[in-house]
């Protein structure tokens, strides 16, 4: 052991052994830095979609709920909040209002902020405590409704409340029930009082909890088996409303990535065992020829891995730790959002990889060296076996495991491999043609061409290889930058500028003109008005909904509830018809495509819909498919004017309302109480902000990726360099200038990284399309920029990596270069 | 036989074949020899004519695929190569064509190496002696690749020296050396041969070094003549030439 580390720290001095911890570092750190990345983004989008709940976890329940299970959450360490929301009347001295009214207590909320005004109608500013005890915040809707103001006192059943603040957003507030309506926040020391709770009352009772993640999973495992059929228990991602969509996208591409590292980590490793193997087979026969026993050359071998481990991971560790703080801390100046630490326990993903790595690639390859025969000393090198092809799927086999722990799925790592098994036949036979044309090419030309395509033929096993390496480098490169520009241009698709952020609904056929030309006036821009009839769906082909799909199974959305039925002269420019036709005359139903789909009903075929105490049996004359995310209002079923004309209807439109005229459309709306309003756009504005967030931290991750993958490149280079030095002083002694060698480098690189990229940007749209298609549920796409990107990027890059790489060769003397060998 | 001496290295009918992606390439055809202790002996014959292949198996680098060979009392084919490396590490010191230092060694610590293997705690002191009596006392801390050719191959005599061997193998010492440092280098390997006592099997291609050795092996495809036919009357000859 002495020995070894002897000979291990005379090695670690020539850079052999060094080649290996360069490798270890690249994948500890790559991995490292990446999944503590991805760990504090994750944390940081649960905070995000916790604001939307106000909360970690929450149990919604039409009871109250048992004092036990705040205790319980109280007793695992969680912090915890009650919230009461009802509606009833508030009354002022002018009137009454029917209102929502959330009931809070004082910690309430526990994620988030409330948004208070003191004057009507404003933007609000963040405040975090609520009322006291005492106290109401009442929205300016309501007061303007009341026509009271701060200071003021109102009448909630049998108590009086002082109105102290306006209130402009409750942070628990979601979509569905944040209305800009009539809405009060109070204490809820003081609902007793109000005596308005009675039995029978209709009032959601809601216990929120906020805590460490394993806490809260703890929390959940006690308290599901006690749920009741009327009670649920809610995380950020049930009630996030496309959010969850974007975050669980974002995180996909987040995995992608560290898969793709941990892959890269595994190309480099080989790269570096490789070399290292190759290096050592003469030095180990001649070890045992000096008398190293097999013994005691596997106990160097054994503790140069160790050291080689403690180093490379150790490395590694802090560069990846700096690594992933340094986008952190990027993160912070361009987007000021400051990202949860990331915990430690995501530390030994990097180590594990740097272990396994160097296990299944270097510990194979190295058994070469034990079974060595000493007699390969006085044998040429060509008579040694070169066979390592089936070592490295050992290697492969332990990158794949790793990838499956690291995805905790086999989707990606299957995806992964088909297209490395793609790329690497097209690599042999591509690579292959393309070299023979090049020989051909290279015939009569002038002669730094000539030993420059003759080099590539005259290695070709080493250059199919290097070909390979490069590609893949290059193929994950592209295959990120498209999945980068995929996923942003379908984030950005999701909601559109100017998107309508508020409905407006329970609009009366009498007011709609009203309204439409208040909003005019104000230059609102609104989108078409549509006529809202509640129906429910009873048979399907003359069968009955509730023995197709019996209750206490998995309901289709569309079945389970009373729908909103419309009928429509024109469609939307957001709607796009894929089957049958649509007319204003036609005598059927046009149906969303999605929905079509999950009851599964075509064209021809006939719904029975109840509607207003009728049964109508209409067929299906068109299937629509349908932008969501334009946010106008739109409808499962488009059914015929003369069906629902003569129903009393409510009619609905959405319009977009700039931060600007915000206050003067709530003033104008305060007119009308029945109207509903909802506001989305405070839910619009923090997608947008995820997807800024994940858009900037997801290029910063593209960065460091192609980093080390450059990294990876210069090794591959690096690794095939004995040869060329070789070659080059050969050359060179055989009297070929400086310029001839550099232009016949120029010359076999260029090509190398050209093809490479090509090759590398056809399995990347391949790649690409299984991505979309499987794992982040896009439409396909094709990327033309791809194909310009991987040429040129593999032309420009490879060059200048082998020319600065191999530099050595036009630079040394062809004397020293030769005593070297 | 008659010989006061020991016997160093024996063959019987030593056959080695290999594999090649051509087929069956049988090298050594049936070698039957003889070297005593102290001898020398030149390995002479056309290249690829087996000459390292038998070097390499009477000093116990590989064993055949038939017969036995012998180093002393030890018959190699009943030692794994564990055994053989402990024996290789006791008995034998080797030089090579293409010198074979370790590069990442300091020529001080290429010549220590054998006698740390064996766990020898005065490898320093051994080392730089051998170095000196090559005449690279001044060149100890230099890498591989800093030293000639010639510097090279006596760092690798040192180095050969240095675990005190019984016997000498060298496969073609000179061959990659010009004429005037092949003769230096030579004239040192056998200086340090008899004072050392050793016995010394070279291959070579060169006739006058062959000359210098006690006796000549001739190879020709796999197979062994000596330049006079193996019998008493040459034994005679040679002992009266010791
Ligand atoms: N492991 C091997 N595989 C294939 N051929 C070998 C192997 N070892 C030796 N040979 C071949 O056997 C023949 C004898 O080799 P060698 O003993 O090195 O000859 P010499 O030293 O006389 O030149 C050569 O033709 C060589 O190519
Ligand atoms: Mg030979």
């Amino acid at each position: 052991m002495n020995l070894a580390i002897r000979i291990l720290l005379r090695e670690l001095k020539s850079g052999d052994v060094m080649t290996l911890v360069i490798a270890l570092i690249l994948s500890v750190s790559t991995v490292t830095g990446i999944g503590l990345f991805v760990d504090r983004l994750q944390s940081s989008f649960e905070l995000q979609s916790s604001t939307l709940l106000a909360a970690d976890r929450v149990i919604r329940s039409s009871q109250a709920l048992p004092d036990e299970w705040r205790q319980q959450a109280h007793d695992f360490g969680l912090a915890t909040a009650n919230r009461a929301s009802f509606s009833s009347m508030v009354f002022s001295d002018d009137g009454l209002q029917l209102s929502q009214i959330s009931a809070v207590t004082a910690s309430y909320p526990l994620r988030g902020e409330y948004l208070v005004e003191q004057s009507l109608f404003g933007e609000g500013v963040p405040s975090i405590a609520g009322p006291k005890s005492g106290e109401i915040w009442v929205s300016s809707r309501l007061a303007s409704l009341l026509n009271v103001a701060i200071g003021d006192s109102v009448q909630v059943g049998e108590k009086a409340l002082l109105i102290t603040a306006y209130l402009v957003r409750d942070p628990g507030s979601s979509m569905s029930a944040f209305a800009v309506a009539p809405r009060a926040v109070m204490s809820l020391s003081d609902l007793a009082a109000t005596e308005i709770i009675q039995p029978g009352s209709r009032v959601r009772y809601a216990l929120m909890m906020a805590g460490e993640s394993n806490v809260l999973e703890q929390m959940a495992q006690w308290v599901t088996p006690k749920l009741a059929d009327n009670q649920e228990w809610r995380t950020p991602r049930s009630g996030g409303q496309g959010i969850g969509a974007t975050i669980n996208r974002a995180e996909s591409f987040l995995l992608l990535a560290g898969t793709l590292a941990v892959m890269m980590s595994g190309v480099a490793m080989a790269l570096a065992s490789n070399r290292y193997v190759k290096r050592h087979l003469t030095q180990t026969a001649v070890l045992k020829t000096l008398g190293a026993t097999p013994n005691k050359i596997g106990q160097i071998l054994f503790w140069q891995l160790c050291a080689v481990f403690a180093l490379g991971a150790g490395i590694g560790l802090v560069l990846g730790w700096f690594a992933q703080e340094l986008i952190a801390l990027s993160l912070d100046v361009l987007l000021s959002t400051t990202l949860p630490p990331p915990s430690l326990t995501k530390v030994w993903v990097g180590l594990m990889t740097g272990l396994v790595s160097l296990v299944t690639f270097c510990v194979p390859l190295m058994s070469r060296l034990l079974t060595i025969s000493p007699l390969t000393v006085l044998q040429p090198i060509s008579h040694l076996s070169g066979r390592s092809g089936l070592l490295y799927l050992i290697g492969f086999a332990g990158s794949f495991a790793l990838m499956v722990v690291y995805t905790g799925g086999v989707l990606l790592p299957t995806l992964m491999v088909v297209s490395v098994a793609v790329v690497a036949s097209l690599v042999g036979s591509v690579g292959f043609g393309v070299f023979s044309l090049g020989r051909r090419l290279s015939a009569g030309r002038t002669s730094g061409w000539q030993i420059g395509l003759a080099s590539l033929r005259r290695r070709l096993g080493a250059n199919l290889f290097q070909l390979l390496v490069f590609t893949l480098i290059i193929m994950l490169g592209l295959i990120l930058t498209g999945m980068r520009t995929s996923l942003i241009s379908d984030w950005q698709g999701q909601i559109p500028e100017n998107a309508p952020n508020h409905y407006l609904f329970n609009v009366q056929k009498n007011n709609v003109e009203e309204v439409k030309s208040q909003l005019t006036d104000l230059s609102l821009v609104q989108s078409d008005w549509y006529p809202m009839i509640l129906g429910r769906v009873t048979h399907i082909n003359g069968e009955e909904v509730s023995e197709l799909f019996p209750p206490d199974t998995n309901q289709p959305e569309m079945l389970e509830r009373e729908l909103n039925l419309t009928w429509a002269k024109s469609l939307g420019s957001d709607n796009q018809v894929i089957e049958g036709t649509f007319s204003a005359e036609s005598e059927g139903i046009s149906i969303e495509s999605y929905v079509a789909e999950e009851i599964n009903i075509r064209l021809g075929d006939t719904l029975t819909l109840f509607v207003g105490g009728e049964e109508h049996t209409l067929p299906i004359t068109s299937i629509r498919k349908v932008d969501w995310s334009s946010m106008q209002p739109n409808f499962y079923l488009i059914l015929p004017q003369a069906v629902l004309e003569n129903f009393p209807a409510n009619y609905i439109t959405s319009v977009f309302v700039p931060t600007s005229k915000q206050q003067d459309f709530y003033r104008t709306m305060s007119n009308y109480p029945t109207i509903s309003l909802v506001n989305v756009g405070d839910l619009i504005t923090r997608i947008q902000f995820i997807i800024a967030q994940v858009s900037q931290a997801i290029l910063l991750v593209l960065v460091f990726i192609v980093t080390s993958g450059a990294l990876v490149l210069v090794a591959s280079v690096r690794a095939s360099l004995d040869e060329r030095l070789e070659e080059g002083a050969l050359l060179r002694t055989l009297g070929a200038s400086k310029q001839l060698i550099q232009q016949a480098m120029l010359i076999e690189f260029g090509f190398l990284g050209t093809a490479a990229g090509l090759i590398a940007a056809v399995a990347a749209e391949v790649c690409l399309f299984g991505l979309q298609v499987f794992v982040f549920e896009l439409a396909p796409s094709f990327h033309p920029l791809l194909w310009i990107l991987g040429p040129v990027f593999g032309f420009t890059v490879v060059t200048l990596i082998g020319v600065f790489a191999g530099r050595s060769v036009i630079k040394v003397p062809p004397m020293r270069m030769l005593r070297a060998l | 036989m008659k010989s006061p001496q020991s016997i160093a290295i024996k063959t019987e009918q030593l056959v080695h074949t290999v594999s090649t992606s051509a087929g069956e390439l049988t090298i050594l055809k049936g070698i039957d020899i003889e070297i005593k202790e102290g001898e020398s002996v030149a390995i002479v014959g056309a290249s690829g004519s087996g000459k390292s292949t038998l070097l390499g198996l009477i000093a116990g680098l590989d064993v055949g695929t038939g017969g036995e060979s012998y180093i002393y009392e030890h018959a190699l084919s009943n030692l794994n190569e564990e055994q053989r490396a402990t024996l290789r590490g006791e008995y034998i010191g080797f030089i090579f064509q293409s010198f074979h230092l370790l590069p990442s060694l300091t020529a001080l610590e290429n010549v220590m190496l054998p006698a740390e293997l064996s766990g020898d705690y005065q490898a320093q002191e051994k080392a730089m002696a051998f170095l000196q009596q090559v005449g690279l006392q001044h060149r100890l801390d230099h890498y591989p690749r800093q030293l000639s050719g010639g510097e090279q191959q006596r760092v690798a005599i040192a180095r050969a020296f240095a675990s005190n061997p019984k016997i000498l193998f060298a496969d073609e010492p000179t061959g990659n050396l010009d004429a005037d440092t092949g003769k230096i280098i030579t004239d040192l390997l056998f200086e340090l041969n008899a004072s050392q006592g050793t016995t010394l099997v070279m291959v070579t291609h060169d006739n006058k070094l062959a000359q210098r050795c006690q006796r000549q092996l001739i190879m020709a495809g796999g197979c062994i003549n000596e330049p006079r036919t193996r019998s008493n009357e040459s034994e005679s000859d040679e002992v009266s030439e010791a």
